[in-house]
């Protein structure tokens, strides 16, 4: 009996297929905490988790596996979400990394799926520009408190399953120029804004259950695009218009065959390992080595 | 060097579907993949973005074997690849279910053609592949002088998102 006993109609080979999987998380806070826990909880046996921050106390209010005392030693969210990980499956594989997710872009290559908790329409561009550069499937969790006058507010979200040759988050209108030169210009004075539990933790849960019809799908074909609205004032998600108008659209930002490395070279590649190997026989940089390295570049 | 191969799964039906198209006289189809390539921090990743098929005319006639192809065949697959450069993969289908296994004419036919394609195409690695109607096998070249290589994972993007191309 295996501890995913519960979970078997996802397949009988399912408990593999999750535990070989690389799951990406880009921000781990109180969307990407829920995800932690939850991808934990099913078998994923592989993540890659990035984030730059330490868990400050505003954070408490949402962040799933923080305490009090992560507080006062200054924990960074990418240990939290690790002991929380580890806490359910001992044998999870973690590389983490206390940076922005651009300057750790390497890791996520290997990913299978790449989930975004990230606030920044800047961030979610790129993040989804880089997935389908790689051909990895993304999915994306934003959620706003908006203030709607005297004294009421709307809690709303989305979630976004995107991936090569699916509407973009451009084309579902996550992004625009308008939004990016918005946030640009507000860029450093537009404050903490409004998170809270609840809804981090349902748009978490719907971004969980997104990827697991993708790789454990349970009916049918999966899906392999969806926009999801969340109306917390309503208690309702529901498919987004937008995504039924590109059915019968392609995504006109991203082409299919623009994907992979332009600059790759295997025999750079080869090179790079070769002196990884023998760094004490390496070649002593003479005008006469240069200059044959020349003449070959120059054959390219 | 792990080498992962990614294909979109509607792309990766078509390539079977193409495949199995009888010929006039050839008794199997064969066709080209066209990747680009990236650095990973443990190898290699190859996606998938094209398919090209071999047309009727650039078959030739060979009783001992199940595809001859000619000279314009692979002139066509290599302008394919050429600008940008990608890397070229040969593929054909063995049919049935599980994991195929390269015949050695496979093998002997590719030694000869795939380090053809090192000379226009010089930064990328090339190979082939073989497909089953749920699996595949695959070899790659890292130089034309090199042995040849397995291909690690095979990863389905879509609908189920699968690795090691089980289906």
């Amino acid at each position: 009996m295996s501890w995913l006993d519960r979970q078997s109609f996802l397949g009988n080979d399912s408990d593999e297929t999750l535990a070989a999987l690389t799951v990406g998380i880009v921000g781990l806070g109180g969307g990407g905490s829920h995800v932690a826990q939850q991808l934990a909880h099913v078998g994923v046996g592989n993540f890659v988790l990035l984030d730059p921050d330490i868990i400050t106390d505003t954070n408490l209010n949402r962040l799933v596996g923080a305490t009090f005392s992560d507080i006062q030693a200054g924990t960074y969210k990418v240990d939290i979400a690790q002991r929380v990980i580890v806490g359910v499956n001992p044998n999870a594989k973690i590389e983490k990394r206390i940076s922005l997710w651009q300057d750790a872009a390497e890791l996520l290559k290997e990913c299978d799926v790449i989930i975004g908790g990230v606030d920044k329409i800047r961030a979610k561009h790129e993040l989804d520009a880089f997935s389908r550069r790689f051909m990895i499937p993304y999915i994306d969790m934003g959620m706003d408190v908006t203030d709607t006058g005297g004294n009421n507010y709307l809690i709303s979200g989305q979630v976004i399953l995107t991936g090569p040759g699916e509407p973009c988050l451009q084309c579902l209108g996550i992004v625009n120029e308008g939004l990016l030169k918005e946030e640009a210009q507000t860029y450093g004075d537009a404050g903490s804004k409004p998170q809270v539990v609840w809804p981090n933790g349902l748009l978490a849960s719907t971004a969980v259950g997104l990827f697991m019809q993708l790789v454990t799908p349970w009916a049918g074909r999966p899906r392999t695009s969806a926009f999801l609205e969340y109306d917390g004032n309503r208690n309702s998600i529901v498919e987004a218009a937008a995504l039924s108008f590109f059915k019968t659209r392609q995504c006109s930002h991203y082409m299919i065959r623009d994907v992979g490395d332009p600059r790759f070279d295997m025999r750079k590649l080869l090179a790079k390992e070769q002196d990884v190997q023998t760094p004490n026989q390496k070649l002593p940089q003479s005008w006469w080595n240069r200059f044959i390295r020349w003449c070959s570049s120059q054959r390219d | 060097m792990k080498v992962s191969l990614k294909i979109m799964r509607g792309l990766l039906e078509h390539v079977r579907q193409d495949l199995k198209r009888p010929h006039s006289f050839a008794y199997e189809r064969v066709g080209f993949l066209i990747a680009s390539a990236a650095g990973t921090p443990r190898g290699i990743l190859l996606t998938i973005c094209d398919y090209q098929p071999v047309d009727d005319e650039d078959y030739e006639r060979n009783e001992s074997v199940g595809a001859e192809i000619g000279s314009d065949a692979m002139r066509k697959a290599v302008q394919a690849a050429y600008r940008p450069q990608r890397t070229l993969l040969h593929v054909h289908t063995h049919g049935g279910l599980g994991r195929p296994e390269f015949s050695s004419v496979d093998l002997i036919s590719a030694e000869e053609f795939v380090p053809g394609f090192f000379y226009p195409v010089p930064k990328m690695p090339h190979g082939l592949l073989v497909l089953s109607d749920d699996d595949a096998s695959g070899l790659y070249w890292q130089q034309p002088e090199q042995k040849p290589e397995t291909i690690s994972d095979f990863i389905i993007v879509g609908g189920p998102y699968t690795r090691n191309w089980r289906t």
